[in-house]
Order: structure tokens, then sequence, then C-alpha cells
């Protein structure tokens, strides 16, 4: 079932003289969701995600915008009617009902011609049972479930009547770590052999990545972008999406453009076109930097961390808006520890430039004829064409150019190595 | 034995601890005590007194508190044909039954709908309830009697009008329900709403099986109004004695008639009067506390 979310407003008023301004918790949210695909709304606590569910859902009315599950406008429909299937933060199981009943109870209230026999009832109820594997609990009432276990019935609850779209209200933020890890495969499995429509709130940026087809990313009520994981990763909108995607997170230095070039402090990067001059944040993805000797940015080595599968630079900067400069490189590099500095050039890819002031990111051109991945808009595309991201021939080339056309400018360049370590 | 106690104790190294009479202790229970027979001294002399007989000894008041002979004339003259005890314990029983259920209905009812819907005038309207329920119920008197006495409901009509009375209003008594109502999660209806629920049947199939002991508390306090009320009684079936209760009765008894003889009558009565609610209470008692307790958290 497609969702249409169209200009969706919600602000709750004044009252009285302790909240004297009205808050807008959802403003102008217009989205289209396909149908069949696993929705991640992902945000910082009282960004609006919880209201954005609520009001699909049809618990909160909205104060302007209108809501379309396929083709029909439910704007105005009560939620008993909407045929949706919510699954709380909480569970809010039934307590005094046992699991077969807290199942069946979405059955017992359907009328009409839908209306169930008490054997058709039961049988739906263990075919919803099977499916998140607790068939064999029904008769424990949820005082006696382990929280794992509770989530998997209030999933099933919420699926039992097969509902237009499924909404789940951070469902995995009640339970430990490991047992997140498994719940969200789950919730993958189910989606994916059932079909429904999904619509998923977290706060937890790795849940989102992992599992979603698309991803919302929103703050203070503003969607700040939409994408598939991997774009809204490699090409963020604005500074806020660079920072809360990606785990370590990006590293955040003050800058400027200069004579088409990026200064980190006062070290030149890079040479690029299509930017103005001016002060800017500058971004670096923690995979973006490659050890270099004579590379162009220059930090205080603090110490390595070995974690197995690649080594971890922490290193100090003063531009570094952070205490810390952290970086990933591959386990294989050497890097001589007795040294106090090292030097590190940046792959062009995960470099990111961002206004000081609005954090919108500016997008440039390596001078070398290399691009970056091509900007997506906010109010984005539904048909899915992706646009292609850098292939590594590319990636390599780049670099290369970079580094080749600063030789003339800057002696403190080495002379390009093409054999980089940018695996 | 105490001392093979304290032997072993100190063996294992443990400190036994006396505890030290303390003359703070003796005051307090003396206190206590005290305070205990003054309670129970009425309760008692009134017990003793019913098994008191009116024929051999005297029937009114003495003074002294142990009858000289244990009989039961007064209870077999209740239960015998002279008087209407019998008719007034019942139309005690039927009013308070009636305004039990009633009462329970209309607070549960009104309980949940402040507790969980939001309308205009709804903080308007509670905060009304709360200062009007400070005013004595009694200074409506004589408006009720006017108006029972236009619907015909006084003095024959008595007993329903009584149960009216009690019935009528009663939603006003919503404060410890609503506080109850309010530590249900309202998650709860919310999930019960997305199922498809309608209101009726969300409180029917969630609150109510969730609220035992808010339920027990209401009746109970609602059965025991009607059952002592006297004052309503007494001015609602003026001069009809078929439609008095026990409590208006009994009184008539001692203040009106030669209450020189009717006073062990009067006791037994009492005793009569006072075993149900007794009975009730201690079966009850635990949902009681929790009933008094559970909503006195959240108001």
């Amino acid at each position: 079932m497609k969702i249409v979310l169209q200009d969706l407003t919600k602000t709750f008023p004044a009252r009285g003289k302790k909240n004297a301004g009205e808050v807008t918790a959802v403003d102008h949210f217009t989205f289209e969701i396909p149908d069949g695909e696993l929705i991640g709304l992902l945000g910082p606590s009282g960004c609006g995600k919880s209201t954005t569910l609520n009001l699909i859902s049809g618990l909160l009315k909205p104060t302007g915008g209108k809501i379309f599950f396929g083709g029909d406008d439910v704007t105005d429909l009560a939620p008993e009617n909407r045929g949706v299937g919510l699954v709380f933060q909480n569970y809010a199981l039934y307590p005094h009902l046992t699991v077969k009943k807290n199942i069946t109870f979405p059955l017992e209230n359907l009328k009409g011609d839908q209306k169930l026999t008490k054997a058709q009832m039961e049988e739906k109820a263990l075919e919803a049972a099977k499916l998140v594997q607790i068939e064999n609990l029904m008769d424990r009432k949820p005082g006696e479930l382990s929280g794992g276990q509770q989530q998997r019935v209030a999933i099933a609850r919420a699926l039992v009547k097969m509902p237009r779209v499924l909404l789940l209200d951070e469902p995995l933020s009640n339970l430990d770590a490991r047992l997140r890890l498994q719940t969200r495969e789950e919730i993958r499995r189910i989606q994916r052999q059932t079909g429904i429509t999904t619509v998923f709130v977290t706060h937890d940026q790795d849940e989102a990545m992992s599992i979603c087809d698309r991803i919302v990313v929103m703050r203070d009520g503003h969607v700040q972008q939409i994408g598939r994981p991997q774009e809204v990763y490699d090409d963020p909108a604005n500074l806020f999406v660079a920072k809360f995607l990606g785990t370590p997170p990006i590293n955040v230095f003050q800058g400027k453009v200069s004579h088409s070039r990026i200064y980190i402090g006062d070290e030149a990067i890079m040479e690029i076109e299509g930017v103005d001059d001016q002060d800017l944040t500058v971004a670096v993805r923690p995979e973006g930097f490659v050890v270099q000797d004579n590379g162009p940015l220059t930090c205080r080595l603090d110490r390595l961390e070995v974690m197995g599968r690649d080594l971890s630079v922490i290193s100090e900067n003063p531009a570094c808006e952070a205490a810390k400069v952290r970086s990933i490189i591959p386990a294989e590099t050497v890097v001589d520890t007795r040294q106090q500095e090292v030097h590190f050039t940046i792959k062009p890819n995960k470099i990111f430039l961002f206004n000081k002031e609005s954090g919108k990111r500016l997008p440039f051109t390596l001078v070398a004829g290399g691009r970056q991945p091509q900007m997506f808009s906010i109010k984005d595309d539904v048909d899915g064409s992706t646009k292609t991201a850098v292939s590594d021939e590319e990636l390599r080339e780049m670099v290369a150019a970079s580094l080749r056309v600063g030789e003339t400018a800057k002696p403190a360049r080495s002379a390009g190595k093409k054999e980089d370590d940018n695996a | 034995m105490a001392n093979k106690a304290k032997q072993s104790a100190k063996a294992a190294g443990i400190e036994m601890n006396k505890t030290r009479v303390k003359p703070g202790h003796v005051a307090a229970y003396i206190v206590l005590i005290l305070i205990s027979i003054v309670w129970l001294l009425p309760f008692v002399g009134i017990v003793l007194q019913s098994f008191r007989s009116f024929t051999l000894e005297y029937g009114g008041m003495v003074d002294y508190l142990l009858p000289k002979t244990f009989s039961l004339d007064s209870y077999t003259w209740l239960f015998s044909g002279e008087s209407q005890f019998l008719k007034w314990y019942s139309n005690t029983v039927i009013i308070a039954f009636f305004v039990a259920i009633g009462q329970t209905c209309m607070v549960l009812m009104v309980s949940y709908a402040l507790s969980r819907m939001r309308f205009k005038g709804r903080t308007l309207w509670m905060r009304i309830c709360l200062v009007l329920g400070m005013f004595p119920g009694f200074l409506t008197m004589i408006c009720l009697y006017f108006l029972l006495k236009q619907f015909g409901l006084t003095q024959a009509g008595a007993i329903p009008g009584l149960i009216l009375v009690g019935v009528a209003s009663s939603g006003m008594g919503y404060y410890v329900c609503k506080g109850f109502f309010d530590t249900i999660p309202k998650s709860l209806d919310e999930a019960a709403r997305i199922d498809g629920a309608s209101r009726a049947r969300i409180f029917f199939t969630m609150i109510i099986p969730l609220s035992k002991p808010m339920i027990i508390y209401t009746a109970l306090t609602a059965f025991m109004a009607p059952w002592n009320d006297y004052i309503f009684a007494s001015y609602i079936a003026f001069g009809y004695s078929d439609s008095y209760n026990v409590a208006v009765a009994l009184y008539r008894w001692v203040n009106t008639n030669d209450y020189q003889g009717y006073f062990t009558r009067f006791c037994a009565g009492g005793v009569l009067i006072a075993i149900p609610v007794t009975i009730l209470f201690l079966c009850l008692q635990k949902y009681y506390v929790e009933g008094v307790t559970g909503g006195a958290v959240k108001g």
C-alpha cells in the first residue's frame, strides 16, 4: 500500500505561561512511500519522528496536510478504521490477557463482512505466532515473558490483521545489544516475507542504515534528507546529516576555500572548482584519511588503536572542532609511532564542504576533471533511479590527478604515488 | 535455652541484640491501651447489653454492663411480628444494594471519561465539582424534599426516592477513581484503538478487568452510605413507618417511645445492622486498602 504524506504539519498550541510559544513538531512533511518498502525515520530525540508516526496511525490529528493510503484520503479517519498495525516502544501488551488472546484481540474487533469465526481467529493467531516464532508461548501472560518475547508478541499482534501499513515506534530500544541485532534481522525478514509497507522510527543510525530501504533524516520537525542508506551516507545534504550518520562520527574542521583550494586550518588540501572563496566547515569521514609521508594535512599523533580489521589513528589538529581527529586506515599500513606528527591526504569523495552558518552542503568539482557524486535534492524522486556513485578506478584517478596538480604548486607534496593505499 | 542460644551465637562470632525496653515504649503502650479501651467500650457495651433479657430484667438503661441473665429475648422479639424490624431491614438492604450498583456504574464511567478524554471545559468542570463537594450534602435537604414530593417519591414512595438521592450526582465523587485510572497507561488504550476497539469495548475489556480494587472500593463505600444514612431517610420517609430504614426506626424507639423499655432491643438491632457490613469489610479489606491507596498517588 503506497502511503503519501502531503504537506503534513502538526503544531501543539501554546499552553499558558510555561510553554509560551506554540511547538511545531512536524513541519510540512511531504513524502511518498512506495508499496512494500521499509522506511526508516531517523533523527535525534525531539525531532518529530514519533509524532509523524502517530499522525500516520491516526492517534494524532494533523493541523495541516493530508495522508493517503493507496488512493484513499485517511486524514479524518479514526485509527480504528485505518487498518494500521502499530508496535509501541513499550509494547503495550494487554497485561490481563494471555498471549493468544492478545493476538486475537484485533481480530475480535473486525465487524461486518470481515467478521471471523473463532476457529478462523485461532488459525490466524497461530500463523502470526509462527511468523515471529512464539507459537510455544501462547498460554502465558505478558508478565511471564522476557523482553524479546514481549516484543515479538507485539509484532504478531500488529501483523495478525494483515494491516495496510505496519508502524514501529523505536521497537528495539528496550532490548539488549545482542537481541537488538537479532530482532532487527527478524523485522527485516518478516517485512520481506509479508511485503507490508513498513515505517520504522529510530534514533540509532546503525539500525536504520542496516535494514531500511530508504532513510528519512529529520531534525526539529524538518526533513533533512531522504534517500537510500548509502546515498545519505555518501552524499549528505547538510552538516547535520553528515554528523548524524557514520560511526565513528565524521571529523569536522574549521576551514576555508581560497584561490580554488580547500584549506583545513592553514594547510591546503586539494584543488577544487565551483566554490567561492569563503570561510566554511570542512568535514572528513574517518575512512577518508590516507596516511602518506608529506601529505597535505598535518596532525599531531596521539595514539593508534588496533581494531583487528582496521587501524584507528587518533591525532590532534588545531582546526578540528572535536578534541581528537579519528581516522580509520587499513590494518596493513605502517605508521611510525616514534614521530610526533602524522601526515594525511584526503580521499576526495570523503571530504565535504558545508556553509558555515546554514550548514548546507556546497558541492564542488575537482580541478583535474574528476567529479563529486551529484547531490540529491530533498523533494526526492520516487521511482528509485539511482545516481551512480564513483567507481574505484575513477577514485584513484581523481586522487592521483589532484596530487599531480599540487606537485608543481607546492613543493611540500611528494611526487605522485599512483599506488596509494586506497584499496 | 536462651543461654545456649547466646553461647552458640558467641561461638559463631555474631552479636546478639537485645531489645531493651525503654520507658518510651511503656508509655506508648499504656496510651494505646487506654485509647483502645475508650474506643471499644461502647461496642462491647452494646453487644453485652443486647443479651440482656427485657422481660426478666429491665429492658432500659442500667448502670451495670454485664447482664445478670444471658438471653436472646431481644433478638427473638425483633424477628417476631410485633415490630416491623424485618421490613425495615429489607428496606435498608434494598436501598443500599441499588445505590451501590448505580453509584459504582456512574462513578466508573465519569472517572473514565475524565481520565481519558479531553474536552472543552473539562478542567473547569473538575474544579467546580471539587468546590461543590466541600459543601455538606444536607444543605440541599429542603430543595430535595420538595422535588421528590412532586414526583411522589416521599413517604410511601420513599425507597425509590432514597435510591434516586443516593445515585444522582454520585458522579461528583470521581476523584479517587479518576486518579486510579490515570495510573493505567494510556498506551494500552492506544494499542486497543489501533486494534479496532471502540471506546466502550476498551472500557469493558481493558479497564474494568484491571480495576478490581477500585470497583470493590467504590461499591463498598456506595453500600455503606445509605446503610448508615439517617438524615435523608428520616425526612423523606417522615411519618410513614413502612418505608423507614433501620437507622431511623431504631432511633425512633429510643427517642419517641418509652426508651426505658426498648434499650436492649435497640442494642440487638444495632448488632444485627453491624454484622453484614463487618463481614463485607473483613472479606474485602485487602481490596479496599488497595483501592484507597491506588488513587492516592496521582490526583
